[in-house]
């Protein structure tokens, strides 16, 4: 099952109806019907914002400026499916301006976060060092093609809706999207080359 | 891999992003390159990888703290603004303040009203409408309206009568302790 259906199972976000009486109860101000749309989509938003950003507490601070946009902008979100294209589009926007505005500046030493030695590269790999390796491989690629390759490969979205979210085309996407992956696969060859 | 000009294609061909027509080049390309096909499944191997990694999930707590920290953001802007807060209070301060110092509150008002009026009057310029009387003219007082209040009106303090006082006197004294002046204005 792809990613995004995956998701959209766990949330209860499957049946379109209860979807659009949520956002229209919302848009009519009843706060609890917001923190149930909230409570469907922060995945989503966190998730993503988490891939772009690299670290937890800037993509809590992205995820509430979401949702804040969200709120004041639920007037204008249409009750169909566009929320979650809607909401990509502006996590993303919303994590390229923070990185904007604070840049990482923690020198990233990567031959020391390289993992030591150990048996055997691929196999055994922990929770910690997946993600650890995912972080790092991420940092490698350009603000676009982070993204692009984000929505694409870890939230499943198709290149059509990833080119809606970043607003470029689908060749361009492609492009970025291939230019990413062999990005990721050269680093982790070489990181699971220093593992073992 | 000794193909660089396959690479992008077959980054795509890991996850079905080909066009048909490249999708069966890249294919054949792949059935006759062990260094391309050991490249692809390098890419799938490390998207899988990727994946895995993000699939993992993320904290309860932070989900937790980003709902808790949108809803109060909600609250605190559904809140009036504190900068304004003070407002009110201070608009009810300052009535209460001019209903207990202000003896005749109405007719403070009335006056006030009425000076305005005549004063806009003066600046209105119009000639066809006569200059309004002048303001420190007499009324008689069968013309004016008697001022009832809402409440009744406080009973007037008459002034104690004071004593005669002494009258003023400068005493100026000389060396002479015989010569003394007075000086006693009118």
């Amino acid at each position: 099952m792809e990613p995004l259906a995956l998701l959209l199972t766990a949330t209860g976000m499957d049946n379109p109806e209860d979807r659009a009486r949520t956002v229209a109860a919302a848009k009519a101000g009843d706060l609890e019907a917001f923190e149930r749309l909230l409570r469907q989509h922060e995945r989503l938003v966190l998730a993503t914002a988490l891939r772009l950003l690299g670290n937890l507490d800037d993509a809590q601070d992205a995820a509430q400026e979401v949702f804040l946009k969200l709120h004041r902008n639920l007037a204008k979100v249409q009750l169909s499916g566009n929320l979650t294209a809607w909401l990509y589009r502006v996590t993303v926007n919303v994590c390229h301006d923070h990185r904007r505005k604070r840049p990482q500046t923690a020198a990233i030493d990567e031959a020391s976060q390289l993992p030591g030695s150990a048996a055997d590269p691929h196999q055994d790999l922990t929770e910690a060092e997946r993600k650890h390796a995912l972080d790092l491989s991420l940092r490698r690629l350009s603000q676009k093609e982070r993204a692009a390759l984000v929505l694409r490969d870890l939230e499943g979205l198709s290149t059509a809706e990833v080119a809606a979210a970043l607003g470029s085309s689908e060749a361009t996407v492609r492009s970025q999207i291939s230019k990413a992956r062999v990005k990721i696969k050269k680093f982790l060859d070489q990181y699971f080359r220093r593992r073992s | 891999m000794n193909c660089p000009e396959w690479e992008e294609r077959i980054a795509l061909y890991s996850d079905g992003d080909l066009s048909p027509d490249d999708l069966a080049e890249t294919k054949r390309h792949l059935d006759q390159c062990a260094p391309c096909r050991e490249f692809a499944e390098g890419i799938a191997h490390s998207l899988a990888i990727a994946r895995a990694a993000h699939a993992e999930a993320i904290s309860p707590a932070a989900f937790t703290a980003l709902r808790a920290r949108v809803l109060e953001q909600i609250a605190r802007g559904r809140r009036p603004s504190r900068r304004l807060a003070w407002i009110v209070p201070s608009f009810a301060a300052a009535v209460l303040a001019f209903v207990l110092l202000v003896p005749r509150p109405v007719e403070f008002l009335r006056g006030a009203g009425d000076s305005h009026r005549q004063q806009s009057r003066r600046h209105d310029g119009s000639t066809s409408t006569p200059p309004p009387a002048p303001l420190l003219e007499p009324v008689a007082p069968a013309a004016t309206q008697p001022f009832t209040p809402n409440r009744p009106p406080r009973a007037r303090r008459r002034p104690k009568p004071r004593p005669p006082a002494e009258p003023f006197m400068v005493k100026l004294i000389t060396d002479d302790p015989d010569v003394v002046i007075y000086w006693i204005p009118n």
